[in-house]
């Protein structure tokens, strides 16, 4: 479970800045997955890393009573000049792996499904190659949680369907939190929908609802009436 | 489930990581990087000899050798350097990685100063030891005060890289104006030439500078018969030691959801 309480947040900027989040109270309860919703700039990555504890509130506090992972996908904390298989051992270790580092490092490298580049430095990936390692080190650990920005979005056609159904294979055993703008995505694999407007947060139990009312909210207006002539 | 970790555990578990990632690509991030570490300290002695023997004349050095104490006085003076300077850089180096909640803004310091205090006590006693093989005296006369001198000047060194690093990571013009004041400073710590040949109230304020004090100290724990500048304190280095580290572990402590920011 993990339970928002008086959260808000705002980025500084050189003249001042609006709450990007404003008074966000939430339950997330245990076993759910819930895919976020809202425009671009709504802050839907902003309260997912707030959730993953990236970033800091400026009020307000997140109690996380299970373990959460980092976004799944996440490339910027690779080292260019050490090999794949290094860093997998850094994040293992940081994680507390150091006593099954060689079952990881394993996990990783057979979803991954690079070949030699494993032991090449990470410069010289391709970024679908360094979205596959990063994937596979977000599931070689056992999370309760896992938290998603558009992880399944990278990578080929073959590769995005493995992520799908590494994913479905999670439900059941931990939750995920996505965000996504692939409709598709959240339906398969979310049961709840969190609504992100205006830096108002609401909480549907459905996900089609949560749909619809983002829907509702955002269609384009209709066109002018052609007067003709 | 992963189990949880008490926050002892997970620092642990960062520090051994940082430091095992730091090693790795400090000695093989660059072809020469093990030669690097040997020839720099070599090739500074050997100008600065040089240039004293050329420009400030006369290498008289009252109660030690001149090249034992100039070397000593340089490897002290580096491991102080180098804290601050890899330290200035750290919070930039490891911006991505601070996306893993484990790790805090102060643990790449901390790696980074202990991984130089390892690299340059190792290549101090390698010093030591080609200095008997070519029968230099380079061996210490007090080797626990030596000791615990080398220990005092890295502490102060600790203490500038959490203080600069948070500092340049905040204003970003402080961290260039430290990185220039590097040059001046080996000048005014009386690495190069002895501060007893100078004017007694300009050494007053000489002695204002912390890093004096323990350079002239490591300096007396290595030659009996040194003649220190008068009004060395070990006292004094100490305030400026734990005062720079309790500084910058509130600054840490203080700001590190921004140091942190990307």
């Amino acid at each position: 479970m993990i339970s928002i309480r008086g959260l808000y947040k705002r980025y500084h900027k050189h003249h001042g800045g609006d709450w990007v989040l404003k008074d966000v109270n939430l339950d997330i309860p245990e076993g759910v997955s819930v895919g976020l919703i809202g425009r671009n700039g709504a802050g839907k990555s902003t309260l997912l890393r707030l959730i993953g504890g990236m970033d800091t509130a400026d009020k307000g506090e997140i109690i996380r009573d299970c373990s959460v992972s980092w976004p799944i996908g996440l490339t910027g904390g690779f080292q260019g000049s050490m090999t794949g298989r290094q860093n997998v051992k850094f994040v293992a270790r940081i994680h507390g792996g150091e006593t099954h580092l060689a079952e990881i490092l394993h996990k990783v490298e057979s979803f991954a499904e690079i070949g030699k580049a494993f032991d090449e430095p990470v410069k010289t990936y391709s970024s679908g190659m360094r979205a596959r390692l990063a994937f596979g080190l977000s599931l070689a650990f056992d999370f309760d949680v896992y938290l998603s920005d558009e992880a399944t979005s990278v990578g080929d056609q073959v590769f995005r369907q493995k992520a799908t159904k590494a994913f479905k294979d999670k439900v059941g055993k931990a939750s995920l939190i996505i965000v996504s703008h692939g409709e598709g995505i959240l339906k398969q694999l979310c049961q709840a929908g969190i609504l992100i407007d205006k830096g108002n947060v609401t909480w549907f139990d459905d996900i089609n609802d949560a749909l619809d009312e983002y829907h509702a909210k955002n269609s384009p207006p209709k066109p002018p009436p052609d007067k003709g002539k | 489930m992963l189990s949880p970790r008490t926050s002892w555990q997970v620092t642990k578990a960062v520090w051994y990581a940082l430091f095992m990632r730091e090693a790795l690509s400090r000695t093989t991030g660059d072809r020469f990087a093990w030669f690097w570490m040997l020839v720099e300290p070599v090739a500074m002695v050997v100008v600065m000899v040089y240039l004293r023997g050329v420009i400030a004349g006369g290498r008289h050095i009252a109660g030690a050798e001149f090249i034992p104490w100039m070397l000593i006085g340089l490897m002290g003076f580096y491991l102080f350097r180098e804290n601050l300077q890899r330290s200035l850089g750290a919070m930039q180096g490891y911006k991505g990685l601070f996306a893993y909640r484990q790790v805090k803004s102060i643990d790449p310091v901390f790696v980074r100063c202990f991984m130089e205090g390892m690299l340059k006590t190792f290549i101090l006693v390698l010093f030591i030891f080609a200095g008997v093989l070519l029968d230099i005296d380079l061996i210490a006369d007090d080797p626990l005060f030596a000791l615990f001198c080398w220990f005092s000047l890295w502490c102060l060194g600790v203490g500038a890289a959490l203080t600069f690093s948070a500092v340049s990571e905040l204003v970003p013009e402080a961290g260039k104006i430290v990185r220039i004041t590097s040059m001046p400073l080996l000048i005014i710590s009386g690495v190069i030439f002895p501060l007893n040949y100078l004017p007694y109230w300009i050494q007053e304020y000489l002695l204002l500078n912390p890093i004096v004090h323990g350079l002239e100290l490591l300096r007396m724990a290595f030659f009996e018969n040194y003649r220190h500048v008068a009004g060395i304190d070990m006292g004094y280095l100490w305030f400026w030691n734990l005062g720079l580290i309790a500084f910058g572990l509130m600054l840490h402590i203080r700001f590190e959801p921004r140091l942190k920011a990307q």
